[in-house]
This record gives structure tokens, C-alpha cells and sequence, in this order.
């Protein structure tokens, strides 16, 4: 029998023709501990939801026992004898552990007391201490994982998958969960896990996959490995030719502090967080999923509230503010141009102009009773000029715009408000090239203008092009900042992870 | 009775006066160890401020007033009280103030005769001199119930007795320009204007010849203190401590504040220091976490230096410190001379040097 259990051959999974993986090679050996390790949107998710069968790939091959296979639902792969374990994870809250592990596999005829017996024994051998009639919603993160994680085992999962399995742990529950690993492993069990904690992949896995923008950069053992290297082949690109090649040689001088955060709290996601914003000025703001970052910002702007008890201070133009809703954040000056413009940004299907003047409807007190046609017309004509939307005229309907269009609409919708404070939250996230220079220079024009302007992203690139300062957020809280002038991927990215 | 009712909401939920937050050292704040890496020149019993003509460089080391050349330091001239703050004036003089509760002024440093003699009964803490207008001083007087060496008393009676005072030198008249500030630690003037340090409130203000005052920098995460000008424009701010939330907590808590000032010795009160680390007496030195099985130290600082470079608008454009795992803590005061800054760190009584353009390079400034 061959020593690889699961093997993937030039993988590829576009998504609307944009690539996730590309031509990835990956093998996972019998009984071993993978770690697959790599920035935001590096395709490490993508890969493993290939191997568990939530999405197939576009091209490529997928071998388990060296048979070919095309898992097209976790179904068909827990079949294959591969099981994921998801970062939120997908047991039913209201039903207790036992009916959870046996979810799927019920008979015509269900003995509730036969359920719970078989779960006891069963969490008895793997050594597991969950209670079988407790209900999952009442049980810690650590319990649902090992609930999680028992599903698996008892659905003879012979590949694990997990997803950022530690990222709701606390010390002494991660400390547990890496010893269930090492158990699983000893038990003849493969397991690959998503890990943004460097350390967790260094002393837990026995090889490390790293992979950068949807390519397979390096597959070694874990002890070949250092902190260092790790770093090093996540962010080593070469951007010479791309329109993030040139490094900043100046940056602008703070102006007065518009925004200080003061030991926010919104749990779990932000945790005590502290930081300022100056106009004149682009802060930079990096950090991996679950950083806190958009989170924070989300308070800022009104969106999200932040904890009752305790929960912080948020301060602007030097006066204690707390909103609870955008519209007074709106009208103080703050204008928050979300990630997910689908969702949040704007109305697909009515026009450009009226989207526009929406953003400037939200700025009126109370609203207005009355709407102008013709002045929304004139709105948004002006600002169609201004930011170089691509139309065909007033009246197109947002849907039918590019992405880098939409997106454009979406922050004429926030600077119509005339906002003092500017959060960008992805601002190029899924926009074509030819848009990106051009809201690029848009935000840098904000800057110059003396606006306070905060850029969220998630590409270490852009962050380096667009910043004066960088503000790096890792686990709820800003942990460091450079000037643009000393930072370095190398840099920003060690102290992402440490 | 809503005033009870929502003082004890905010207290309950952390929110309005009861919010117990810090900002963070960031921006032209941003940490780093140039302070910590500074030249010590030489090591004092009892430095208190420092001075300079723009030629010399003078210290008050206890009741002396020393000349410094290079790291030799000689002795100008004696008191028998202790100097609490010192001056040059633009005419060749010096002003001192002697235990805070009296001012004398001299033609030369060296000079045998004191030029004037004030000692208003109502000086209580003089700790900052400066010069005013041409034939006065100005100063602050820290609190008018606390002598200046029991400076944490009133920071834990929340002291809001802080006074600005114009001493007309001639005359020996006193003038208040401001009181009722929440500890007044330094003044320097500011084209007509004063800039002064209100260290309980964290915060720079300006005042106008009016009278009238302005919040210049506020919010500081530090506790400021001396103020002095920065040869190229601008100003040099020197702060004693930072700020933290376990003293910002006690500083909320009036009950356990009075029995710590009642029962607890004043050195091992949960309090800013000028210097820590010396005694595991010292509340929470010894404190730490366990993160993944390795016991990590952590604890809140109780003494840190710091001096902040400002612009002519007092706007801070960078500054030099010295962390928490240093040495060279409460920093009361700075001066320029020669494209060096000197401060003073009076926790280990070290006058320190940085030479400004090495500083500025390593800021890349």
C-alpha cells in the first residue's frame, strides 16, 4: 500500500474565471500531521474544501489510496473516509452531543437512550470528556471541537481536516487540542490544518505546505522549517513589474489625531484594542482573518456595537462618541466603506444616481420627506465625473456594473457625505486591475486633501503601496506599527503571526 | 439624585467618567529605545531640572546648581533648602525655586549677591520657572496642598489646585494667570502665549495673554511634565510616567484610594513612579500569564521615560523613550544645547545625551 492517503495533481478551482489554486500539487502521507500555511486568500481553504468535497476542481486530479477521485459533496468525500472540520463549526446547536454525532446516520426506529450509551462509549474511548446529553449550544469552543472532531472519528474518517481549529481556543484549551491531534495521529488518523499561528504548525506538524496567491510554494518537514522561512515564503513576491513595484521614498506628516480608539472590546473579535488615525495621513491597516480589524472599525462607524460592560472608548475630534447606529457616525463625519459591497455597499438594482444620493440622504438629519429626482440626477452626475464610473448613463442599474465600477459607486456613495474620517475596508477586493490604479490614486487624493483615511486590507502589497503608517492587528488588537519608510512585507507579516 | 443615579450606571457599566482607558502610544508616538540607548553623561543623587544659556549647560542636583563641561560638573553654587526648579534668563541671569516655596533670582549664575528674593506665602510647589515678558518669570506652582515632593498625595487626592503664576522680578508682585489646574508641571513661553503642562489631566493648554485657555494636546498617554524650546522651532516636553489602566482604576475607586494612602507605604502604592522594579513588594512587578505552558512576565508599568518633540503648534512630531523594561524613567526635564538633547531621568538620576540628527536619522525623520 502506498504511504500517500490523499494526493492532489494540478489542482486548479477558478472562481468566475479568476483562479483560487492553480496547478497545486499536494500529497498527505498516511498517519501524518500537515500543516498548510499561507496568507489570506493564499487558497488554503479552497484547497482543503477540495479535498472534503464542498467545491470541485476546475482541472486537476484528486487521488485517495492512489484511486482517482472527484468528491462532489462532503457526503461522497466522508465516503472517501475525509472529514472537515469547519473554523465555525456545523453542528446543530439545539440538539445535544449525541444526536450531533449521530446526525445522518439515524434508523427507522431511535432509541434516545441507545444513542446516548453508544455516544458515552464511544467519547469514553477516545478519551473524550463531553457529556452526551448536553446540549451543544451550552458546551466551549474546545468541546464543540472535540464533539466535532469525535463526528469524524466515528464516521471512520481516515483524512481530518481542520479549518483554523485553534483560533477560539484558549491556552489550556489549544494545549488540549494538540494533544487530541497527536492522539488522532497516533491512531493511524491523517490530519491537514489551516493555521495563521506559525508556532502551531512548527511544533504540531510533522510537514508544512506554504502556499502564496493560490500557488504551491514549498512542501517540507516542520523541522527543515523557522519562523523565518515560514515568513519568508508567504510574502516573497516579486512585484517589479506589477503596479505595486515601486516603494514609498516619502510620507506625509500627521496632521491632528481625528480618531483614537481606547481599549475596545467586542468579543471575541476585539480584544482591548487601542490606536489612532490622523488626518492628512493613510493608515494602513493589516492583519490575517480574525485580526479584529474590520470589526474594530465596524464599532467606529456605528455598524457594530461594542461590548456593554467595559467595552471601551472610542473618540473623535477629542469627544467620547457612541453610536449605535451608522446614521449619527455618518452625520459626525465618518464614512465606512465596507468588504462585502454586495451585501452592504449598495442596491443592485436601482440606478447609479440613486444609490449616490442615497449616501447623501443618510447624512440629513431625519432624512428628507421629500425626494429630488432632479437633484439625485445632478448628484450623481457629478460624482460619476469625479470618480470616472464607467456608465452608460445615469439611470444603469449598479448590477450591471464591473466590479471595479460597483465599487466605485459604492465610495461616491460615502464621500458625497463629505466625511472627515475615510475607512476603506478591502477597497480593491474583487476589482480589475485598470480600477484599482484608479481608486488607489483616489484614496491618496483623500489624503493630500487632509482627510484622515484608514485602508483595511488583507494584501500586504497594497497596504505597503497606500500607507504613511501600518497599523498590524493580530488576535483583537494593534500589536505594532511601522512608518511606511521602514516597513517590509518580512516585517509586517512576522509581526501578524507572532 | 440623578447625578447618584448616573454616576453609579457608569460606574456599573464602564462607560462615561467611569471609563477606565489609556490611549496608545502611537503615531509620533510610536516606542522605540532612543531615550533608553542615550550617552549617560553622568549620575546625580538628587538631579532636579536643568538649564541652559545656550552656551552651558546648568543642573540642580539638591541644593546645588551645578555647571556641566562635558561630564565634569562643577558646583556654581549652594542653598540650604533644595532647588525644585531652574531657569536661564535672556539677560545672563538665573532664577531657582527653593523647596517650592520661594524664588531667587540672579544677575550671573556665579554672581555673590541674590539679584531678588520672593517668597509669596501662597507658594506651596513651585516646580517650573520660565521666562515671561521682559522683567518677569513665570512658573507653576503644582498644588497648593501638597509640597512638590508629594506629588503622587496629590495625584491620589485628585488634586485640582494647580496654579500659573507671573512673578514680576522687581517688584516681587505675583500675579495668577490660571488656577484650579489639575497639577501644573511646566511652562514655557509660546510667542505671547504660555504653553503649560496639566499632568493629571494629561494634557498641554495654552493660554492666551487674556487669560483665556485652550487645549493644545490632549489626551496624552503619558503624565507631562517641563516644557522647554527646541533650537529649531518648536518645543521639547518631558513626561515622568505613562499612564495605565490599573492606575487610572485606582484613580476611580475613592475608597480603596484612602485606604491605600492610609495603610500602605507611599512607595508601594499603586501609584506612577519615577522609577520601578526595585522591590517584589512593589504591587504587581511579579505578575504573569501562562500562554501555551511557558510562564510569560507581565505587568503594567508604573514608571516609563519619555520626551516628545512638538512643533511651534504643539503638535507632537516624534518622541524619544525609554520602555518599560528600561532604565532611564522619570524624565522631569530637557534642554537643546548644541544639537544634543540633555535629559534629565530622575528615577536612576542620570543626565542623558542623544545627538539629534543620529536620533532623527534612526526616526527617519
Amino acid at each position: 500500500m502506498s504511504d500517500i492517503i490523499l494526493a492532489l495533481r494540478n489542482a486548479t478551482k477558478l472562481y468566475a474565471g479568476v483562479p483560487a489554486i492553480e496547478n497545486v500539487d499536494f500529497e498527505l502521507r498516511r498517519g501524518e500531521i500537515h500543516a498548510l500555511v499561507g496568507e489570506n486568500g493564499a487558497g488554503k481553504s479552497t484547497l482543503t474544501k477540495v479535498m472534503a468535497g464542498v467545491v470541485s476542481l476546475t482541472s486537476g486530479t484528486m487521488q485517495v489510496n492512489g484511486a482517482d477521485v472527484a468528491p462532489r459533496t462532503p457526503l461522497e468525500a466522508r465516503y472517501l473516509g475525509i472529514a472537515m472540520v469547519f473554523q465555525e463549526n456545523s453542528l446543530v446547536p439545539t440538539m445535544t452531543v449525541a444526536q450531533n454525532l449521530f446526525l445522518g446516520q439515524e434508523r427507522f426506529y431511535n432509541r434516545l437512550r441507545g444513542i446516548y450509551i453508544a455516544a458515552q462509549q464511544f467519547l469514553q474511548s477516545l478519551n473524550f470528556d463531553v457529556t452526551p446529553t448536553a446540549t451543544v449550544e451550552l458546551l466551549g469552543a474546545a468541546k464543540k471541537q472535540m464533539v466535532e472532531i469525535a463526528r469524524a472519528v466515528l464516521h471512520e474518517a481516515k483524512v481530518i481536516i481542520f479549518d483554523e481549529p485553534t483560533a477560539t481556543l484558549t491556552p489550556e484549551e489549544k494545549k488540549y487540542f494538540f494533544d487530541l491531534v497527536r492522539d488522532l495521529k497516533r491512531r493511524g488518523v491523517s490530519i491537514v490544518f489551516i493555521s495563521h499561528a506559525l508556532e502551531e504548525a512548527l511544533i504540531l506538524a510533522d510537514r508544512i505546505t506554504i502556499l502564496r496567491d493560490g500557488k504551491h510554494v514549498v512542501t517540507d518537514d516542520a523541522a527543515k522549517f523557522d519562523r523565518a522561512r515560514i515568513v519568508q515564503a508567504m510574502v516573497g513576491r516579486d512585484l517589479s513589474n506589477t503596479l505595486y513595484g515601486t516603494r514609498k521614498t516619502t510620507v506625509r506628516a500627521a496632521g491632528a489625531r481625528v480618531l483614537t480608539v481606547q481599549n475596545l472590546k467586542m468579543a471575541p473579535m476585539v480584544r482591548n484594542n487601542s490606536l489612532s488615525v490622523f488626518a492628512g495621513q493613510i493608515t494602513g491597516v493589516f492583519g490575517l482573518v480574525g485580526a479584529g480589524r474590520t470589526e474594530t472599525f465596524k464599532v467606529v462607524a456605528g455598524v457594530l456595537k461594542r461590548d456593554f460592560f467595559h467595552g471601551g472608548e472610542v473618540i473623535l475630534h477629542d469627544q467620547p462618541v457612541r453610536y449605535r447606529v451608522p446614521a449619527p457616525a455618518v452625520r459626525a463625519g465618518i464614512a465606512y466603506v465596507t468588504e462585502d459591497r454586495k451585501v452592504e455597499g449598495f442596491f443592485e438594482t436601482m440606478s447609479v444616481a440613486r444609490n449616490i444620493y442615497l449616501g447623501l440622504l443618510a447624512k440629513l438629519p431625519g432624512g428628507r420627506f421629500f425626494l429630488s429626482g432632479r437633484e439625485a440626477d445632478k448628484v450623481g452626475k457629478t460624482w460619476v465625473e469625479k470618480l470616472r464610473v464607467r456608465t452608460t448613463g445615469n439611470a444603469m442599474k449598479v448590477v450591471e456594473l464591473s466590479g471595479g465600477n460597483q465599487q466605485k459607486v459604492v465610495i461616491a456613495k460615502s464621500l458625497v457625505q463629505e466625511p472627515d474620517l475615510i475607512i476603506f475596508d478591502e477597497p480593491t477586493r474583487g476589482v480589475d486591475v485598470g480600477a484599482i490604479v484608479e481608486i488607489h490614486e483616489l484614496i491618496q487624493r483623500l489624503a493630500d486633501e487632509g482627510k484622515a483615511v484608514v485602508v483595511i486590507s488583507s494584501y500586504l502589497p497594497e497596504i505597503m503601496a497606500l500607507s504613511d503608517r501600518i497599523l498590524v492587528s493580530r488576535q483583537g488588537k494593534v500589536v505594532e506599527e511601522f512608518s511606511a519608510l521602514e516597513a517590509t512585507e518580512e516585517k509586517i507579516m512576522y509581526a501578524a503571526v507572532h | 439624585m440623578i447625578a447618584a443615579l448616573k454616576g453609579f450606571a457608569e460606574r456599573f457599566l464602564g462607560r462615561g467618567d467611569a471609563t477606565i482607558t489609556v490611549p496608545s502610544f502611537d503615531g509620533a508616538l510610536k516606542p522605540n529605545q532612543i531615550l533608553e540607548k542615550a550617552e549617560t553623561i553622568a549620575q546625580f543623587d538628587a538631579p532636579e531640572d536643568l538649564a541652559t544659556d545656550g552656551k552651558v549647560l546648568y543642573l540642580a542636583d539638591g541644593a546645588t546648581i551645578l555647571r556641566l563641561d562635558g561630564a565634569a560638573a562643577t558646583e556654581v553654587r549652594r542653598f540650604d533648602r533644595v532647588i525644585t526648579a531652574l531657569c536661564c534668563l535672556p539677560d545672563g541671569g538665573i532664577a531657582v525655586a527653593l523647596d517650592g516655596r520661594e524664588v531667587q533670582v540672579f544677575a550671573t549664575p556665579s554672581a555673590s549677591l541674590v539679584t531678588a528674593t520672593v517668597s509669596d506665602p501662597s507658594f506651596n510647589a513651585i516646580n517650573a520657572l520660565a521666562p515671561g515678558p521682559p522683567g518677569t518669570l513665570v512658573a507653576t506652582d503644582g498644588s497648593t496642598a501638597r509640597p512638590y515632593p508629594q506629588w503622587a498625595h496629590d495625584l491620589m487626592e485628585r488634586g485640582r489646585t494647580g496654579r500659573v503664576l507671573s512673578i514680576d522680578v522687581a517688584s516681587g508682585r505675583v500675579r495668577t494667570i490660571a488656577s484650579g489646574l489639575h497639577y501644573a508641571f511646566g511652562v514655557c513661553a509660546a510667542g505671547d502665549s504660555l504653553l503649560v503642562s496639566e499632568s493629571w489631566r494629561h494634557r498641554i493648554i495654552g493660554i492666551a495673554p487674556d487669560g483665556s485657555q485652550r487645549s493644545v494636546l490632549d489626551n496624552l498617554p503619558v503624565y507631562p511634565s517641563r516644557l522647554s524650546p527646541a533650537a529649531s522651532g518648536g518645543f521639547w516636553l518631558t513626561a515622568f510616567a505613562a499612564r495605565t489602566q490599573l492606575i487610572e482604576f485606582v484613580l476611580r475607586e475613592n475608597a480603596y484610594r484612602r485606604r491605600m494612602m492610609n495603610e500602605i507605604d507611599p512607595a508601594y502604592w499603586i501609584a506612577p513612579k519615577l522609577k520601578s522594579g526595585q522591590s517584589f513588594l512593589e504591587p504587581m512587578q511579579g505578575a504573569h500569564i501562562k500562554t501555551m505552558g511557558v510562564v510569560k512576565p507581565w505587568a503594567p508599568p508604573r514608571s516609563y521615560g519619555l520626551v516628545i518633540r512638538l512643533n511651534a503648534e504643539g503638535m507632537p512630531l516624534y518622541a524619544l523613550h525609554s520602555r518599560v523594561d528600561g532604565v532611564n524613567h522619570g524624565v522631569v526635564a530637557a534642554v537643546e544645547l548644541d544639537g544634543s538633547l540633555y535629559a534629565l531621568a530622575k528615577g536612576p538620576g542620570r543626565l542623558l545625551r542623544t545627538v539629534l540628527t543620529a536620533a532623527e536619522q534612526e526616526l527617519r525623520i
